[in-house]
């Protein structure tokens, strides 16, 4: 018994930190922190290293960014204005924080079709403001080749999704419901150019296919985020049972997000909380909302093959790497490939 | 039993309300506490009904230890909708509606936040030109209870016009009686139904037992009922830390005895994130009465 623990312990003593492992990979994330009076757009090595505030817009707020699959160009939400007359719009950037252009108003939370040609979004449910997530009311398809916009096949009947991603193969479009469409709430797989629905039954929010379209990630409670099997190139995905568990009793853990080889996931991590209105240009909600200012939250990664539960208390720096110290409002974590590596 | 702050209420109850823009109603009116009241239409067409101020026993020594001790309180006039907020009045006011249950467009919303409730109440007021009773930049969204517009009842508004001038804990006077008034675990099949389909109180409002669950103003405490002011009672402060604030009434998952005039919960505000919102959440508003209304009561 002892032989084992001890030969456990050298095993841990001589195993690579998660930082080690991080900084061999030529990944990076972008996020965004609220610094400085308001939110902006920030790009990290994989490590955490390399901070670069990208938007440095001290007006405008910026959120949500999403990288498009060769690394060139930032997708992202800019909030304006205050209470119910704030207009939430969508934005894209090159990956280097130059040539801005903005896609539609009222449209939130885009994602990218794996070819890069397409930017999906969400129109917002009303004409005026709310916050909440999923104050959606359809989907939309923006084409970059053409600048034209068109809806997707099933849109009139897509309603208060939340957090939408394509799988790696475009044939599904991941996402969270909550109190439309028929559904109390739940994680669906919504054809991507047809009109059929799965319900993938598992508890839980904002979820993820890992790049090689064989995971699933999600976070299945305020304090948990999940990742399972799931076969997205089957015409019937159902998830199996989780595989890995990120546990945190104390903080919230959210956004979890998958790295381009599938080795890590990033999320974001720290206390509940309601925001904080002395914040310019925030909102108050749930914290992990987008627009709503999340005190003392970081970005975090882990690598994505640990065998069960990654106890966030507990755990040892093997285990989970802290990306961001600041504690401003670190949400949203986004991994890319460099444009330069992308192209390669 | 209630009494009446002043006999013949309802008639300067009728004619306040055509001074103040609202449309009067077809509910007929009686200067007996167990009559119904006049119901007016406000100036977006929800029905409300106005209520005298009266003095009743709050409260009750029979139920949970929350419940006691029976005291007597005084509350001001005010009006409270005739229903539960449903999911059209939050659609017309452009309003995201969290409910679980959405398929008709009369039945009440459900898996409202506390403040999500506040954030219609604001809204309403703002589209009927009244002055809003919440102030958005404060952490707590504060309540003025001066301004002319809508807000959530406090627990004593809310059990006032729950009993309705009775005495008995159950609207009917019994449990057996509350299939009548009530959609609760007994007749619900596990669901919310359109309001307005069981029975009236004898202040001809609808829904006070059941369906869903009401948020009130007021701060939860269990033990508040020791030290509550006899006269408008608006809860303990705000101890600022794992908050609670007070929900009344039955709704669709509550056994009979959950649905009591005096029953009493305690909900968090609901700042967890919506997947884990609870669907037996609802609310309505009140108003205060117009101010010659309330001199009129005082007299």
């Amino acid at each position: 018994m002892v032989a084992v623990a001890l030969s456990a312990s050298a095993r841990a003593a001589t195993q690579p930190t998660a930082e080690q492992k991080l900084k061999a990979t030529p990944f990076k994330i972008a996020w965004e922190a609220y610094a400085n009076g308001n939110s902006d757009i920030w790009i990290m090595n994989a490590d955490g290293s390399g901070k670069v505030n990208l938007t440095q817009t001290p007006n405008i707020n910026e959120h949500y960014p999403q990288i498009s699959p060769d690394g060139t160009k930032i997708a992202f939400n800019v909030d304006a204005g205050e209470g119910r007359s704030a207009v939430r719009s969508l934005w894209i950037m090159d990956i280097d924080g130059t040539h801005r252009k903005k896609i539609a108003d009222e449209a939130r939370e885009p994602f990218w079709r794996p070819d890069g040609k397409v930017l999906g979004y969400l129109p917002q449910e009303y004409e005026k403001f709310a916050v909440i997530d999923y104050y959606t009311k359809g989907m939309m398809f923006y084409h970059l080749d053409t600048g034209k916009t068109e809806p997707h096949v099933n849109s009139a009947n897509l309603r208060h999704l939340y957090h939408p991603r394509f799988s790696p193969n475009g044939k599904w479009i991941v996402s969270t419901v909550h109190g439309g469409m028929g559904f109390s709430h739940a994680i669906l797989l919504i054809q991507a150019d047809g009109d059929k629905i799965i319900n993938l039954k598992i508890p839980g929010c904002r979820p993820s296919i890992s790049p090689d379209g064989k995971h699933i990630a999600w976070g299945s409670g305020d304090h948990e985020i999940d990742t399972a099997p799931i076969d997205t190139d089957s015409d019937n995905p159902s998830v199996g049972p989780w595989q890995m568990r990120i546990q945190d009793e104390k903080n919230k853990v959210y956004h979890i997000a998958w790295s381009p080889d599938g080795k890590f996931v990033s999320f974001s991590r720290g206390p509940d909380g309601e925001g904080d209105l002395q914040k310019k240009g925030t909102f108050q909600a749930a914290c992990e909302i987008i627009g709503v200012y999340a005190t003392d939250w970081n970005i975090f990664a882990v690598p994505a093959d640990h065998p069960r539960v990654v106890n966030l208390e507990t755990c040892g720096p093997a285990d989970v790497e802290q990306l961001t110290k600041t504690g401003d409002s670190n949400k949203e974590p986004a991994w890319f490939i460099p444009a330069k590596q992308g192209k390669e | 039993m209630i009494r009446l702050l002043s006999a013949g209420m309802l008639t300067a109850i009728a004619c306040l309300a055509l001074l103040s823009g609202c449309k009067k109603g077809a509910s007929a009116s009686s200067s007996n506490a167990a009559a119904q009241q006049a119901a007016e239409k406000t100036a977006s067409g929800i029905e409300m009904v106005s209520l005298p101020g009266g003095t009743f026993t709050m409260g009750t020594n029979e139920g949970n230890p929350d419940e006691g001790p029976a005291h007597k309180v005084t509350v001001s006039p005010f009006w409270i909708d005739k229903y539960e907020v449903t999911h059209d009045q939050f659609a017309k006011l452009q309003l995201p509606d969290p409910s679980h249950w959405q398929e008709n467009a009369k039945t009440p919303v459900e898996r409202v936040r506390w403040r999500d409730a506040k954030t219609y109440c604001n809204e309403r007021s703002r589209a009927e030109g009244l002055t809003p009773c919440y102030n958005e930049k404060t952490t707590e969204w504060d309540c003025d209870y001066s301004a002319n517009g809508y807000r959530l009842p406090t627990e004593a508004e809310w059990e006032y016009a729950a009993r309705a001038g009775s005495d008995s804990l159950y609207t009917g006077g019994s449990p057996e009686a509350l299939r009548q008034y009530a959609w609760f675990v007994t007749n619900s099949d596990q669901k919310t139904h359109p309001v307005g389909q069981k029975k009236p109180n004898a202040w001809g409002i609808y829904d006070m037992d059941g369906n869903v669950s009401e948020w009130c103003e007021d701060v939860y405490s269990a033990t508040y009922y020791n030290e509550s002011p006899a006269v408008d009672p608006k809860g303990p402060p705000n101890p600022e830390k794992d908050v609670k604030r007070a929900m009344r009434g039955g709704n669709w998952s509550a056994p009979a005895e959950a649905c009591r005039v005096t029953f009493r919960q305690g909900q968090r505000t609901g700042n967890t994130d919506a997947c884990f919102a609870t669907d037996f959440c609802g609310f309505r508003c009140v108003r205060r009465a117009p101010a010659q209304q309330v001199a009129q009561a005082l007299k």
